[in-house]
């Protein structure tokens, strides 16, 4: 069970058993009876058919429908889609976002890449560790291991690194 | 009697206005062309169609779009505005508001029914009539 899991009253499991692929992708589900009153982080998908008081942040995308009623901040790393019966009233902070008509909306949108420092430090922490794995840095005069079987005089050396 | 006061860059600006085009539903219609531009206030009693630039403020009676690939840094108050285009300024709608999958709107939105296509691009403060004063019965 994921370790986030904050003071939901409804007795419901918000997990739906049936994908258990854990680690490609999750879909979370706050049905119409449930609530939920604090802050949720959720590593992959939300849908919200309940009533939510508090911050809701996914890395994937929330969905608000079904009568669902949000009051809160939402980040949504991917979309926010709020249903022709959803409620949403709290700063959005989204790249995606589909509104239907019908929605109910009120609050601050930002939208754009996930680059900006949001309030949250808890999402920012992978923003692209860009690491080169370092190219050819050294051009090295390959000399060729042609096995040397004749001797040479006592000559200086000479190798065939010698190019223009 | 509408009152205009727009400084138009372009003569071509208000020619529906005299086409049969004009009187859709009863109500006229302002088109600008893909390469007309309009700097300045705009009062107009009917509905208003931008293509290519605008700038300024525009207070519609009717319905105000904004095409794809305009560009309108301008503060709208209109009926129902549909954006296709770019949209930088406050939105004042009195019904519905709607952004189509490229539009890109920076600005605050005061509006009453919303609808926003994925794709679509939205930076500011929205505000719905019917959600603050919705007493939350659950």
């Amino acid at each position: 069970m994921s370790s986030t899991r904050p003071a939901a009253r409804a007795g419901t499991s918000t997990t739906p058993p049936g994908n258990g692929s854990d680690g490609a992708h999750r879909s979370v589900v706050l049905g119409p009876r449930d609530r939920l009153v604090g802050q949720l982080y959720i590593e992959g998908d939300l849908r919200v058919a309940g009533t939510v008081e508090g911050g809701l942040e996914v890395t994937g995308s929330v969905e608000i429908d079904g009568g669902g009623k949000v009051t809160g901040p939402v980040t949504a790393r991917d979309r926010l889609v709020v249903g022709r019966d959803g409620s949403l009233r709290g700063d959005v902070r989204v790249a995606r976002l589909v509104v239907q008509d019908g929605a109910r909306f009120s609050g601050n949108v930002s939208m754009g890449k996930f680059v900006e420092a949001p309030p949250k430090p808890v999402e920012v922490v992978e923003s692209e560790p860009v690491k080169a794995p370092e190219p050819v840095a050294e051009l090295k005069p390959v000399t060729a291991p042609e096995p040397v079987k004749v001797k040479p005089p006592a000559r200086p050396q000479q190798t065939r690194g010698k190019r223009r | 009697m509408d009152v205009q006061e727009a400084v138009a860059e372009s003569t071509s600006v208000a020619s529906a206005d005299d086409n049969g085009d004009a009187k859709r539903d009863g109500q006229r219609k302002f088109t600008m062309g893909p390469n007309d531009s309009l700097e300045g206030k705009l009062v107009y009693d009917g509905h208003v169609h931008i293509d290519g630039h605008a700038e300024g403020e525009f207070r519609v009676t009717g319905n105000l779009d904004v095409a794809s690939g305009a560009t309108a840094r301008i503060s709208i108050e209109a009926a129902n505005v549909t954006v296709k285009g770019i949209v930088e300024g406050a939105v004042n709608v009195k019904d519905k508001l709607t952004l189509g999958k490229n539009a890109r709107l920076s600005g605050d939105i005061v509006v009453r029914r919303l609808q926003i296509e994925d794709g679509a691009s939205l930076n500011g403060h929205v505000r719905m009539g019917d959600i603050e004063q919705h007493p939350s019965g659950g």
